[in-house]
């Protein structure tokens, strides 16, 4: 790492007001480039709020969508929401046990190569764009025997599962050896310390991480156009059977002409967002209280 | 620095004294999710691999650069090469945007942004990574794409019409160019995350003595911040890349479709990820099903090589610069 | 020692976690659905798409059924029946031999007829617009670009056209739409048959995909001088004006029912798998409006279902082709209807 233009003829004093002006120059750019950001970002959310807030009413969670409705008669997108809760749930039902142990594996079991490799799988994983975790699961589960909630659900689980066990790894580090050598020097199995020393120490971090992986996996909709798309309109909260989700909900509706189907994507986009804003900034917060914790041990 | 290497009689755990039940169920129920895990990421490649078989059976590597894409029965060829050039142009002008944004808000987070701006700001763009990309995608369809169309293409195409990138303007804003600026938005926080992070961890003794010396605060970053950073930089340009190739549903939903390429930005088109979420619930052919996955299988090359380049590249940096491991966030 | 409670706290979670997997999935099985009655899966042609949604009430309060049904585009219905994931597939495209061969055992049953309308957006022009195969195949081929073009104003003689850029909205989806306006265009344009073929997806030279009906509906709608083709439901219900197309007698025929129940006159008897052809008629049928199409339904011959798709099927086709009218779906023929019951019949567990 080089320290380029930084001496002789580089910090000539009678640049000196240029240096100044291009550096004023840069610092804005900087600013604006923040601003930028935020704008974006503002945009968005008002389109959503804005939007989403006029069509916002109960009957969107309560009342099932009518296809092709002559009348006006009121309508809205359970079916979604009630097949994302399932959906959501049951991926991380799937994903929370096997990311604790496979991070309780790798930090307290495992010799230095098979930690750098099963790590650099997860990486892998979380790399693995959405749509060929779609690809994967369609050919592997949904071929000669159909779709179903519990197959969208596994989709998701591949996804989150990457999240969790890294959150808990990173807590798991943290976790100071005393401990672990104090429950060992008195006489604790191993076994034993890990579930009930060490483990306790690292629920901050493990529910930060699944909160930020559910986040992450309640707007996924590529995984669940393979597995879990050809739905009906009433309500179900039958995993065997493919569930409507909110994300394919908005995906389907974005695309009709009609601006009242519009209407109603724009307000479960808002209910979405709302969710997982909340979600996002809950984990982080949590993430920084329970670091400091930690650290401050 | 594992629990093995504390003491003797945990580093042997089957010699020398009693076997535990529970060391054992622990370690094996463990390690089996562990290597179920890593079983998962083989599972996924071979399975992706298995269903283009009959596509790369019928058409081999040729495939991966013919440009068609003809379903008509009794006339079927298809082949990757105009999705492959809709990706590479997506995601390459979408990276050339999203970098110097992104290396903008770094910096303002790291260095320029005054104490009580910092962390409300960095919030809010880690909470633009968040929002789901349907819903970027729906805020695409209905709101930037329209935008777009009327204000920006129409204006560019009258002014510079006579280039063949700015041709005629798009129907109802769906074009290779709303898909662009979409990209640029889900990227650009990723991208910036990490390069804030890369840049709080310069040694501050370092961005000292460069201004010890004299330097402005844009020449320490350049003369200091941006070499010392630099392969972490590469690492997240690179990540930015693989996002963005892999994004499928907000660039299905914005970019038009099309199979052929032209040179006229605000024209439609697909891309590697959006062709198969566009077809994706059925083809007639089983040809037809498996070039898709085919296309699913140069996507998954590509985020592999995406992915574990800038691995390589975080560990080089990090060994270079001495962080042990887990020292970054 | 001190929280030595933790370890059973912690496996407690981790099992209990595990297990709200196994709990959901077996109360879900007990859980009631509103409808306590057998649930009729189907997917498949947006076409007819209008249609069915018309049903799911009717068919519901008459045997309790709970109709199911995904307008996921034709192709897209053959792939889903074909590996069983739905219990019937619909199509507008008739099978092809590979198709029946993929699909193993399945029958063919003619559920509906309807017209492809030719839908534009031209604000300003307030009639109807006339149009011809040809000059319509020219415009889908992108060589005639505008709308005050000489082919069109021939056709439309008096009405001052603007010189508004055609766009043109075609489906992105394998679509039994996509079938039988591209047979129509392959019939009268040998140029479009050579370039470009009919199937449930070509190669369009021009113009932007939308996915479904509602999809190129939704283009057409949004951008002005726009062209796209749906069924005509989709043009009526979004307030979207329609071509009167030229057919084989030389008048103007509209995609209404009329036209329809005349180009069904042309093909009264359908083959051996029960498909028929009523696209560009003959010229002995004056009303025929030239782009009409029977719509499908695909059942396997054997199923789990036997007895209660039969009674959905002989519904659909005598009672269900009421709900039609309205929805412009002129209820099937009385020939089409007796080779459609006979097949139903065959359906067995």
């Amino acid at each position: 790492m080089s320290a380029q233009g930084l001496t002789g003829p580089g910090l000539r004093l009678d640049r000196l007001p240029r240096r100044r002006r291009v550096n004023r120059l840069m610092e804005g750019l900087a600013w604006l480039a923040a601003a930028i950001a935020i704008a974006i970002l503002g945009v968005v959310v008002f389109s959503v709020a804005q939007k989403g807030a006029s069509e916002l009413n109960l009957n969107l969670l309560t009342k099932p969508p009518i296809q092709f409705s002559l009348t006006n008669a009121p309508q809205g997108l359970a079916n979604a929401f009630a097949g994302t809760l399932v959906i959501v749930g049951l991926a991380t039902a799937m994903a929370l046990p096997v990311g604790i142990l496979v991070a309780v594996y790798l930090n307290e079991f495992a010799p230095a190569s098979i930690r750098n490799g099963v790590s650099m799988a997860l990486d892998i994983l979380n790399g693995v764009p959405a749509i060929v975790i779609g690809i994967f699961v369609f050919g592997l589960l949904v071929v000669g025997s159909g779709q179903s909630g519990l197959k969208g659900a596994f989709a998701l689980s591949c996804l989150m599962l990457p999240l969790v066990a890294r959150a808990t790894m990173e807590v798991l580090a943290l976790v100071p050896n005393s401990l672990r050598e104090a429950g060992l020097g008195l006489g604790v199995p191993q076994w034993r310390t890990t579930l009930s020393i060490v483990l306790p120490q690292t629920v901050g971090g493990i529910v930060t991480g699944t909160v930020l992986a559910v986040a992450r996996v309640a707007g996924e909709t590529a995984p669940l156009l393979f597995t879990s798309s050809l739905v009906g309109t009433q309500t179900s909260w039958n995993p065997y059977h493919a569930l409507q989700t909110v994300p394919v909900a908005i995906f389907e509706l974005s695309e009709s002409p009609d601006p009242a189907d519009h209407a109603r994507a724009w307000a479960a986009a808002l209910v979405l967002l709302v969710f997982i804003l909340i979600a996002s900034l809950a984990g982080r917060w949590l993430a920084t209280r329970s670091r400091t914790k930690m650290l401050a041990r | 620095m594992t629990a093995l290497d504390l003491t003797d009689a945990t580093r042997r755990p089957f010699t020398g004294r009693r076997v535990r039940f529970g060391d054992v169920a622990l370690q094996v129920v463990a390690g089996a999710a562990a290597a179920a895990a890593t079983v998962l990421v083989g599972l996924i490649i071979w399975k992706v691999i298995d269903g283009a078989r009959p596509a790369i059976s019928h058409y081999g590597l040729h495939f991966v650069w013919r440009i068609a894409w003809n379903p008509v029965l009794g006339r079927e060829v298809y082949g990757a090469g105009s999705f492959l050039f809709g990706t590479a142009i997506t995601s390459l002008f979408a990276l050339c945007l999203a970098a110097p944004l992104a290396m903008g808000i770094a910096l303002f987070l790291s260095e320029l942004a005054p104490r009580g701006v910092r962390a409300p700001v960095t919030a809010l763009v880690e909470t633009l990574a968040a929002v789901p990309s349907v819903v970027i995608g729906l805020w695409g369809i209905l709101v930037l794409g329209p935008a777009l169309r009327t204000n920006i293409e129409s204006w560019l195409h009258s002014a510079f019409g006579f280039i063949p990138l700015f041709g005629d303007p798009s129907q109802a804003g769906a074009s290779i160019f709303t898909a662009i600026i979409v990209l640029t938005i889900m990227i650009l926080p990723i991208v910036s995350s990490i390069s804030r992070e890369l840049f709080l961890g310069v040694p501050p003794e370092l961005k000292e003595g460069a201004l010890a010396l004299g330097t402005t605060r844009w020449e320490m970053v350049r003369g200091v911040v941006f070499p010392y950073a630099r392969g972490g930089i590469a690492a997240a340009l690179i990540l930015g890349l693989g996002r963005a190739v892999g994004e499928a549903i907000a660039v299905t939903q914005v970019i038009g479709g099309g199979v052929f390429i032209h040179a006229n930005l605000f024209g439609g088109g697909d891309t590697l990820a959006s062709k198969i979420a566009a077809s994706y619930q059925g083809s007639s052919t089983n040809l037809q099903t498996a070039s898709l996955v085919y296309l699913g299988l140069i996507l998954l090359v590509f985020s592999l090589l995406a992915n574990i380049s800038a691995q390589l590249i975080v560990r080089r940096v990090a060994r270079r610069h001495g962080i042990t491991r887990g020292g970054h966030a | 020692m001190p929280k030595s409670g933790r370890p059973i706290r912690i496996l407690t979670v981790l099992a209990a976690a595990a297990a709200f997997a196994a709990v959901a999935v077996s109360t879900a099985g007990a859980s009631p659905a509103r409808h306590a009655g057998t649930t009729i899966t189907g997917a498949g042609s947006s076409f007819v798409s209008p249609l069915v949604a018309q049903w799911i009430t009717p068919i519901g309060a008459a045997y309790g059924y709970e109709l199911q049904y995904s307008a996921v585009g034709s192709g897209a219905g053959v792939a889903a029946i074909t590996s069983r994931t739905v219990d019937f597939g619909a199509s507008d495209a008739p099978l092809t031999p590979d198709q029946f061969t993929a699909c193993n055992g399945c029958l063919q049953i003619p559920w509906a007829l309807g017209a492809t309308a030719i839908m534009y957006n031209l604000p300003g022009v307030k009639n109807l617009l006339h149009m011809d195969g040809p000059t319509l195949a020219q415009i889908f081929m992108g060589q005639i670009t505008t709308w005050n073009d000489p082919a069109i104003a021939k056709l439309n003689p008096g009405v001052s056209l603007p010189s508004t850029k055609i766009a043109i909205a075609h489906r992105s989806d394998n679509s039994g739409t996509t079938f039988n306006f591209t047979d129509y265009l392959s019939s009268v344009s040998p140029a479009w048959k050579s370039q470009i073929g009919s199937g449930v997806a070509v190669n369009w030279p021009v113009g932007s995909g939308g996915k479904g009906s509602s999809g190129v509906a939704a283009l057409v709608s949004q951008t002005p001088g726009a062209i796209g083709y749906a069924d005509v439901f989709f043009a009526i219900h979004n307030h979207l004006s329609y071509f009167t197309m030229k057919n084989r007698s030389g008048k103007y025929a509209t995609p209404g029912l009329r036209g329809m129940l005349a180009a069904a006159s042309s093909d009264q008897t359908p083959d051996a798998n029960n498909a028929l052809s009523i696209v560009n008629p003959p010229a002995k049928y004056p009303n025929a409006y030239p782009i009409a199409t029977f719509t499908y339904v695909i059942v396997p011959q054997q199923s789990s279902k036997a007895a209660d798709l039969k009674k959905f099927l002989f519904w659909a086709v005598t009672k269900g082709q009421t709900y039609g009218p309205k929805l412009f779906f002129q209820p099937i023929p009385k020939s089409v209807l007796v080779v459609a019951e006979k097949t139903i019949a065959k359906i067995h567990s």
